[in-house]
């Protein structure tokens, strides 16, 4: 290489200009006055916590890390990833007992799953939402998501002989919303691909992406399920040559992008199978592949771009999915963040400026009307049917109710 | 994917191309790297030509309005610069002396908009001028970060209390007959710089602040909005890595977000901007266009890259993608069938168009009619 | 006694001028310092910033050695808010001979340098940065020094011992009487005025212009102007001084310094007249870039924030074309004895870090010539700022919580943060980002410190000198210098001669990201802010 060919810096952080438009685009900064924004808080606080860790600012939690200023950067300067490594690095704050829970997604619903017609029914107690918010400080004007009572796991593995009869074959990485909280998504997405020729299996054994373990100061064990969930794409991948889906965008992009980037788990071997359903189905259909449509369908879709979704760019493809399907009359809405940023919007100190945050948006949908909003993420759904009364449907159960049966 | 046409650069030059070219009934997208220059807008085009109507039906069908009157604008320094076409709530003057008495407002707190400086700038030109600070608690949240105290937040708060803005600045002015406020008005809410010129009994001119541009980023919103409702496809925060060429024909984009899933397109049209965006890249060696591998003009020796005087012109601008007489861009000496160069990735190369601003609209305009067969 | 009259006067405000203050101040003496431009404008504010263990000097200049490794030590204490406590690496390359490394240590030990030899492994952990194919380290107690802070500071010092400070003032003639020097004619660039000043001793302590101010007193010292390039990165590369153990060459120091690291120098003889303006050529940058990226890889696609020069106030010895064997010790010239000159003193040579010896040797100068008898003290008291310790103390200290702005003024002005008004909005309000100085502490500084421009400013504050080069501070700042000064028209012009200072640094090195920021620049100033 020739001197000074090119620059380089970690997370880009020198190619920043100092233009401040990614602070025009934070959500956070818009109505917390105490998060020093993306510019402060990442390539500006950088350079200074080279100098001296001293100057590490604890604020930098308030980050929702929702990569809207990564989207919104002239520069590519990947300012929320400098500002997560430096949570890494030196906020070494235990993370409370309450932000523990939260973060283990899995954990909780291993737990709550076999008795979930009681969870379900005391979390939606007025007494215990109040009980939460007082001992663990979870808001109490929350909902909480509801646990199911079977896991997609087990529906799953009841069909693996007549899965795998299918000629083609897929890995899917549910993730935990899905096995424990909302299987009917993970069946909508087996009747699609069934339709399309194409069986579903299971990996091994998959954890929980651990995202909410990153943005709760718990990254040893995030790191530890990204090591873990890269080995069993791996098996999947490399060793049975399977392409992986998923109905998640954040889990999506945790596997693909945050695991190298704030984790610094490789997973270079899988990362190009590693697909959206949407993104799956998409490139099926352009390939030629055809899906029989229901004659009478008739909805109106407005989608919802998820913050992580916006930051992968794969939104083009649940969009040109559900415009293709006939009877859709379909509505992009402007790409705004919900508020709830996974597990954010359910901390009791989080709540106003959660809502705050999700606002334009809510207001967007109340003036669409829509019959329906689509959105790829089960926490923008939380959030959107929370706080506007709308349905929130992930693209993929659209699709399963347009199709023929 | 495929489109009729792609667009790689979603900044005035290359929104200007995708609607036109949407609304000729074509299939389009734009790859934008991220925002873009139009948030550093002064909100005028210096010295266009003519008043071409195309261009301001264009934008106004968007909900941007252009006033023609070339004369000069305010700087936000208190000079005055050359303009021909700006933007609706911005204001061009025959002359700069634009009033007799002028009141100047500012915010407490509020470093970006220099109001001692437009003041002294006023005088000069012989405009008796008065400067009052607002303060107002509204304004209080922002400023409890040391650094927020900026042009988007307070106009995000002023969209929502600019009534009360009236008010104040109604009590304040005593007999001028105009008044200078920073441009923090009108971010969402599109409506509120008439709305505050019909409150005030004098001119209000809104001057610039240090940017981000408020009224250039109600450009950008708008301009995307209408690109979008045409039908064009507008993938934010993606980045053209490599394209598949042949035969001199541009046949796929590769994106970093898309990876191996290619995007192809009839035509392509590269709107990347200068340097500041990446559309033109330098290291010590040499001048470079990354994502094509074009051709740039550009000089040989470095020491001839720059004028040491920083008030000077500097070469190294008007360095740029080399084309053929129809804005194809050339490679290896030869132009390639189905791409064609706008904007400030030309470098200041056309002169006629008057400002960076006007060549980004003109040549894109000339492309789109190109590939439209026009 | 008439208010033009002093004990002593001495010409020139960088490091030298500034220390002879400070300890003639606290030895009784009314002293007036004249410096024609600002504080550390020379040599003084244009070199690496290195606290020298010594080591550098132990094999060749066993005097300078020890000079260093004495006030090393001195200064740490006296100056903790000026200095950086990294340690240094003396690295040994594949096409070194690793043999010197004894002699080196051995003459370091010889100095009373703690050298110790490392295992290269061990001296990768220590800086990550360093070049990974080391064969040999040596870790010694270097670090660095922020020489515009420790300029303020001990011409504050002298202040608050009733010395008096004229800054943009230039010495035009001396008042001669017969063979004596009996004081100065002063011209003041910015308010135009001209004034006499007098006093029984005046001390040249010009660096390398003390070369003409003899010539104007009619006395002649034989300097030699030894130009220095050197090349800031825009962040810490390295937080430990990183050098190449052998004989000193081009090139072969990097040194952390606040937010950012520098690399130097090249050794060139100048002509006198380019002493004022000198430039870095582009073979200075390939030169400064390639023997860099020796000492640290990374270097090599680092971001350059600037090129800067300086020229070496050395005194001639021989003919040495490239300067680098002519001592760097101290010269201190008593013109009476030597030409018969009454009233008259030159104090050169030396470095940044020897700064105080040569003050102490130019004061007890000046104090046998005025026949005082005190003894100097600034060895042992503190600078003010340097009081209370790390900057991390003194700012937990100060504040409960400190803010970043409130830590970043901390580990500017140490313990006299404490007189930045602070802790509510306005004052809180940050003008630079990239460095984080506040409303508060540009308002200190224009208060107390002499800032006439906001290149002044940027030398006590930072403003202007992180990533952004001024892009977006200046214009802010110039408001409040405007207001601080109500001259708008002059401030205009202030802000056009910063802009262009920056972009004197940017261009030798403008691509990249250097030339991305040029550009945005050009466009914020040329065609939105219309200046």
């Amino acid at each position: 290489m020739k001197l000074q060919e090119y620059t380089e810096s970690k997370h880009n952080f020198e190619e920043c200009m100092k233009c401040t438009v990614c602070t025009a685009y934070c959500p956070v900064l818009q109505v917390n006055p105490l998060y020093p924004g993306p510019k402060q808080a990442g390539p500006d606080g950088e350079r200074l916590r080279l100098k001296d860790p001293f100057f590490f600012n604890k604020a930098l939690k308030y980050c929702l890390n929702c990569k809207r200023c990564e989207v919104a950067c002239p520069s590519g300067v990947n300012v929320a990833d400098l500002i997560q490594s430096a949570r890494i690095k030196y906020d070494h704050t235990p993370p409370k007992l309450r932000d523990q829970l939260l973060a283990s997604t899995d954990f909780m619903g291993k737990l709550a799953r076999p008795f979930a017609p009681i969870v379900n029914g005391v979390t939606g107690l007025g007494v215990t939402k109040t009980a939460l918010d007082w001992t663990l400080a979870i808001d109490h004007r929350r909902s909480f998501p509801k646990y199911s009572g079977r896991s997609f796991e087990s529906w799953l593995k009841h069909r693996r002989k007549e899965q795998a009869a299918f000629p083609e074959q897929v890995a899917y990485f549910h993730g935990c919303y899905v096995n424990y909280n909302y299987p009917q998504l993970g069946k909508d997405l087996v009747k699609v691909l069934n339709a399309l020729g194409v069986g579903v299996q299971l990996l091994e054994k998959e954890k929980c992406c651990g995202i909410a373990m990153i943005t709760n100061g718990m990254s040893a064990q995030a790191t530890k399920h990204a090591v873990h969930n890269v080995e069993q794409l791996r098996q999947a991948v490399v060793d049975k040559g399977l392409k992986v889906v998923t109905t998640s965008s954040t889990c999506t992009f945790t596997l693909r992008d945050e695991y190298p980037h704030l984790l610094g788990v490789d997973n270079a071997s899988v990362r190009e199978s590693l697909l959206l359903a949407t993104r799956f189905i998409y490139e099926k259909l352009e390939k030629g592949a055809t899906l029989r449509f229901k004659p009478d369908f008739h909805k109106k879709v407005a989608y919802h771009t998820p913050c992580h979704m916006e930051k992968m760019g794969w939104g083009i493809f649940s969009e040109k999915l559900l415009s293709m399907i006939p009877g859709v009359e379909f509505t992009l809405l402007d790409s705004n963040c919900c508020g709830i940023a996974g597990t954010y919007g359910f901390k009791k100190e989080n709540y106003e400026v959660s809502q705050a945050i999700g606002e334009p948006l809510f207001a967007q949908i109340r003036s669409v009307n829509p019959d329906v909003v689509a959105c790829d993420c089960e926490t923008c759904k939380w959030q959107i049917e929370m706080s506007t009364g709308y349905t929130v449907m992930n693209p993929i159960s659209i699709l399963a109710e347009a199709i023929e049966s | 994917m495929k489109f009729d046409s792609v667009i790689v650069g979603g900044g005035l030059s290359g929104m200007v191309a995708g609607i036109a070219l949407q609304k000729a009934g074509q299939s389009t997208a734009i790859i934008s790297t991220g925002q873009n220059a139009l948030h550093f807008f002064s909100g005028t085009f210096e010295s266009l030509l003519s008043p071409d109507k195309r261009i301001q039906t264009l934008f106004s069908e968007a909900g941007v309005r252009l006033h023609y009157s070339p004369g000069v604008r305010l700087t936000p320094m208190g000079t005055f610069r050359e303009a021909a076409l700006s933007l609706e709530d911005i204001d061009l003057f025959p002359t700069p002396q634009f009033a007799r008495k002028v009141l100047i407002v500012n915010f407490l707190g509020y470093h970006d908009f220099f109001s001692s400086f437009l003041a002294d700038g006023l005088e000069k030109q012989g405009m008796q001028c008065r400067v009052r600070f607002l303060n107002l608690p509204e304004l209080e949240k922002l400023e409890q970060s040391p650094s927020e105290m900026r042009s988007v937040q307070i106009a995000r708060t002023m969209d929502r209390i600019w009534e009360k803005v009236v008010q104040e600045i109604r009590v304040l002015l005593k007999d001028e007959d105009a008044v200078v406020l920073p441009q923090v008005f009108g971010l969402q809410d599109f409506s509120v710089p008439t709305r505050i010129r019909q409150g005030i009994p004098a001119r209000v001119i809104f001057a610039g602040t240090l940017p981000p541009s408020v009224p250039g980023i109600r450009t950008q919103i708008l301009l995307k909005r209408r690109y979008q409702l045409l039908g064009g496809s507008y993938l934010m925060g993606d980045e053209v890595t490599r394209a598949h060429i042949h035969d001199g024909v541009v046949h796929s984009v590769v994106t970093k977000n898309l990876e191996q899933h290619y995007i192809e397109a009839s035509h392509f049209i590269l709107a990347t901007g200068g340097y500041f965006s990446k559309g033109l890249v330098a290291n010590p060696f040499q001048v470079y266009e990354p994502v094509f591998g074009l051709d740039v003009d550009f000089k040989e020796d470095r020491n001839e890259w720059y004028n040491p005087a920083f008030a000077q012109d500097q070469p190294y601008m008007h360095f740029g993608v080399k084309t053929d007489a129809s804005l194809r861009a050339l490679k290896d000496g030869r132009p390639l069938e189905n791409l064609y160069a706008v904007g400030s990735v030309l470098g200041q190369t056309r002169p006629e168009f008057g400002s960076a601003a006007g060549q980004a609209i003109l040549t894109a305009l000339a492309a789109a009619d190109k590939i439209l067969g026009l | 006694m008439n208010a033009n009259e002093f004990d002593v006067i001495i010409i020139g405000g960088g490091i030298t001028g500034a220390g002879t203050q400070r300890d003639c101040a606290m030895r009784g003496l009314r002293t007036l310092l004249i410096e024609r431009s600002d504080i550390a404008t020379g040599a003084t504010g244009r070199n690496h910033g290195l606290l020298h263990s010594g080591a550098r000097y132990a094999v060749n200049d066993p005097e300078s050695a020890e000079e260093c490794i004495r006030e090393n030590r001195i200064l740490r204490r006296i100056a903790a808010h000026c200095v950086d406590e990294t340690d240094g690496l003396f690295i040994t390359l594949p096409e070194d001979d690793l043999a010197y490394q004894q002699t080196f240590v051995d003459a370091c030990r010889r100095a009373d340098i703690n050298a110790e030899i490392i295992d290269p492994d061990l001296a990768r952990r220590m800086e990550p940065s360093v070049n990974p194919e080391l064969i040999g380290a040596v870790k010694v107690p270097d670090g660095s020094v922020d020489p515009f802070r420790l300029c303020a500071a001990n011409m504050l010092d002298a202040k608050l011992h009733g010395g008096q400070v004229r800054l943009h003032t230039e010495v035009t003639g001396f008042i001669r009487e017969g063979n004596t020097i009996k004081g100065v004619h002063t011209h003041n660039h910015q308010t135009g005025e001209d004034a006499d000043y007098y006093a029984p001793v005046t001390v040249n302590a010009c660096g390398i212009w003390g070369h003409h101010m003899a010539e104007m007193a009619g006395v002649k010292v034989g300097m030699f102007p030894a130009k220095g390039a050197l090349l800031i990165f825009a962040h810490r590369v390295n937080n430990v001084v990183i050098n190449r153990c052998r004989k000193p060459s081009n090139a072969d120091i990097l040194v952390p310094g606040d937010t950012v690291c520098i690399i130097g120098t090249t050794s060139t003889r100048i002509p006198f007249e380019e002493c004022d303006d000198v430039a870095v050529t582009p073979d200075e940058v390939t030169l400064l870039v390639t023997e860099g990226a020796k000492l640290a890889p990374s270097l090599s696609s680092t971001r350059i924030l600037r090129a800067y020069a300086g020229v070496r106030p050395l005194v001639s010895a021989d003919d040495d074309p490239s300067g680098r064997n002519i001592s760097r010790g101290i010269v201190c010239l008593d013109h009476e004895t030597r030409d018969g000159l009454k009233g008259f003193i030159t104090i050169t040579g030396g470095k940044l870090m020897t700064y105080r010896l040569m003050a102490e040797i130019a004061t007890d100068m000046v104090c046998r010539k005025l026949a005082v008898d005190k003894a100097c003290e600034t060895a042992v008291v503190p600078l003010p700022g340097s009081e209370e310790g790390s900057y991390e103390e003194v700012a937990k200290k100060i504040w409960e919580a400190p803010t970043m702005a409130q830590k970043a003024a901390a580990s500017r002005m140490g313990s006299r943060a404490r007189r930045i008004r602070t802790g509510n909005k306005r004052d809180d309000a940050l003008i630079c980002e990239c460095e984080e100085v506040s409303v508060g502490e540009i308002n200190a500084a224009i208060d107390r410190m002499d800032v006439s421009t906001l290149t002044d400013l940027r030398r006590r504050t930072r403003v202007g000198m992180g990533t952004c080069q001024g892009e977006f501070c200046a214009c802010r700042a110039a408001g409040l210098l405007a207001k601080a000064h109500g001259c708008i028209e002059r401030e205009r012009a202030d802000l056009e001669d910063f802009l262009q200072e920056r972009w004197k640094g940017n261009f030798p090195i403008g691509w990249g990201d250097t030339l991305r920021e040029a550009e945005y620049t050009q466009w914020v100033y040329k065609h939105v802010l219309g200046l």
